[in-house]
This record gives structure tokens, C-alpha cells and sequence, in this order.
């Protein structure tokens, strides 16, 4: 019981401290539950820059865990879709989306808007 | 009295189509306006698509088209204004104009598949248009660096544009 409680307040703490990004105090929750603790450390971010309608890199590697973040640097919005395993939805201009590669695999993406702009991310 | 007008502006388009790649070489402050003026007329004929297209893959085309076009003209225009280059009408920007007005009065005299298929073709027509006064005019002709990268940088979304309006005029034929 009393570890149970202790925990809950430092959840508590740690979604207070996070509080002007809802969305990344459910990420810094999730990482301890889903990793052991000092596995989480190795994992690191890549990016994906869409500028002038084109991924660069178009073929990115990364491994289990990683992060990966798509900044969009058009003046007009992108999506990264990959059939029944991610999709980004609508990333307006100047902004970014972010995903953690959880399953392996070599996935083709595209952009749903300009369906000739395509490339690939190989998870290991 | 509407006959005559389309006669007017279909005649004028055809003269002034016909002419855009002769003539002299626009300055930058030319191919700002023509830059402006091309992503404007592609606006005003999405949001026709976008209120009027039965089709829902030819009305998200017709939003997208508004908002792709919309982003680079935001661009367009800041680019300008840091540059202090003030865009400037010239034939070209005129002759765009004057297709884009004969389009988009044809287009409001359709509905339903007709309306779908003819607003596909002359977005395929019209963003190869565009792209051949890109490669032929706008880029090699663009003096300033910045305004140029700006033409090249934009250059593959007309592209994908192009194809994405293709694969639906083969899709609508189908």
C-alpha cells in the first residue's frame, strides 16, 4: 500500500512538472512502465526533415525505442503514412510529429497530400 | 449578355496562353507577380472544387490545392517584402489570370461528374502549364537568390500536385 501511494505522488509530480506538454508528461510516464530502467538511456531521436516536398533522409534506420521526429519545413502541411503501422496526420507548416518506433520492420511511407513523395524507415 | 463575356474571356485566354512563353524576360519584381498571381488561380478554382465537387478525393484535392497554394503565397509575399521588391503586373500574370477567370466561369455552368472531371483535366493542364513556365521562364530568368531558391524549393509540390491530379483523372475515367 504504502508503495503504491508513494508512487502516485510522484507520477503526480512528475505530470506537474511536465504540465505545459500534456502530451509529453504521458510520454515521460510511459518510458519507465515500458522499458527496464537503463535501457531507456540508449534510445536516442533521429529527424526526418520534409523540405521541399521531399524526406530527407529518404531511408532512415533506427532501432527498438528510438523517437523519431518529422519536422516540416514547407510552407504547406505533410503527412508520414505508412499503411496499417503509423500515421502522422495533417503536420502543418513549421511544426513536427513525433513517434517512437516500437515494432521492427521496413515500413514504405508516404505523404498522403503528394502521394509521389515517398521514403522509408527500417526499424531493428 | 453572358455569352458574349465567355467568348470575350475565352478569346483573351487564348491569345494570352498562346503567348506565354515568348516575350521578353520578366525582372524580379515580374516573377513575384506571375509567382502570386499562378498560386492564386489555382486558390480560386479549389474553392470552387472544395464547395461544388462530388467526388470526395476531387474535393479534398480542391481543399488541399487552396491550402498548398495558400502556404507558398504566404511565402511568396514575405520573401517580397523582406526583398522590398514590390510585385509587379506583367502579361504573363494577366494571361494567368484571364485562364483562370475563363475556367473557374466554365466550371460554375457544371455539376456533379461533369463538374469532377473538368476541374481534374484543367488542374493537370494547368499545373503542367505552370511547371513548364517554372523550368522555361521563372527559374532561369529569377536574378535574385533568394526569390530563385524560393521558385526551386516549391517547384516538386507542383509536381506532386500534377501527378496527384493524374492519378485521379485516370481513377475518374475508371
Amino acid at each position: 500500500m504504502h508503495s503504491t501511494i508513494a508512487r502516485r505522488g510522484a507520477l503526480r509530480i512528475a505530470a506537474l512538472a511536465l504540465a505545459p506538454g500534456f502530451a509529453g508528461a504521458l510520454v515521460a510516464v510511459a518510458v519507465p512502465a515500458a522499458d527496464a530502467v537503463g535501457k531507456a538511456a540508449a534510445h536516442i531521436t533521429h529527424t526526418v526533415v520534409i523540405d521541399g516536398t521531399k524526406f530527407e533522409p529518404a531511408t532512415l534506420e533506427v532501432r527498438r525505442g528510438d523517437a523519431v521526429v518529422w519536422v516540416n519545413r514547407d510552407p504547406f502541411p505533410h503527412t508520414a503514412t505508412a499503411a496499417g503501422a503509423f500515421d502522422s496526420g495533417s503536420i502543418a507548416a513549421n511544426r513536427s510529429w513525433r513517434m517512437t518506433a516500437r515494432t521492427a520492420g521496413r515500413f514504405d511511407y508516404l505523404c498522403t497530400f503528394h502521394p509521389n513523395m515517398k521514403a522509408t524507415l527500417v526499424v531493428r | 449578355m453572358k455569352l458574349p463575356v465567355i467568348v470575350l474571356a475565352g478569346a483573351l485566354s487564348f491569345a494570352a496562353t498562346s503567348a506565354l512563353p515568348q516575350g521578353a524576360a520578366p525582372n524580379d519584381a515580374q516573377i513575384a507577380h506571375i509567382v502570386v498571381t499562378a498560386n492564386q488561380v489555382d486558390i480560386d478554382a479549389g474553392k470552387l472544387a472544395e464547395s461544388k465537387a462530388s467526388n470526395k478525393d476531387v474535393k479534398a484535392f480542391g481543399k488541399q490545392m487552396v491550402t498548398d497554394h495558400s502556404g507558398v503565397n504566404q511565402q511568396a509575399v514575405a520573401l517580397a517584402t523582406k526583398l522590398k521588391v514590390k510585385p509587379e503586373d506583367n502579361p504573363t500574370s494577366q494571361s494567368l489570370k484571364a485562364g483562370g477567370a475563363d475556367n473557374v466561369q466554365k466550371l460554375k455552368a457544371l455539376s456533379g461528374a461533369a463538374f469532377d472531371k473538368a476541374y481534374v483535366d484543367h488542374e493537370v493542364a494547368y499545373h503542367q502549364q505552370v511547371l513548364d513556365a517554372i523550368d522555361k521562364v521563372l527559374i532561369p530568368s529569377a536574378k535574385n537568390e533568394e526569390l530563385k531558391g524560393l521558385i526551386v524549393k516549391v517547384r516538386p509540390a507542383f509536381v506532386a500536385h500534377l501527378e496527384h491530379a493524374k492519378m485521379m483523372q485516370s481513377a475518374l475515367k475508371g
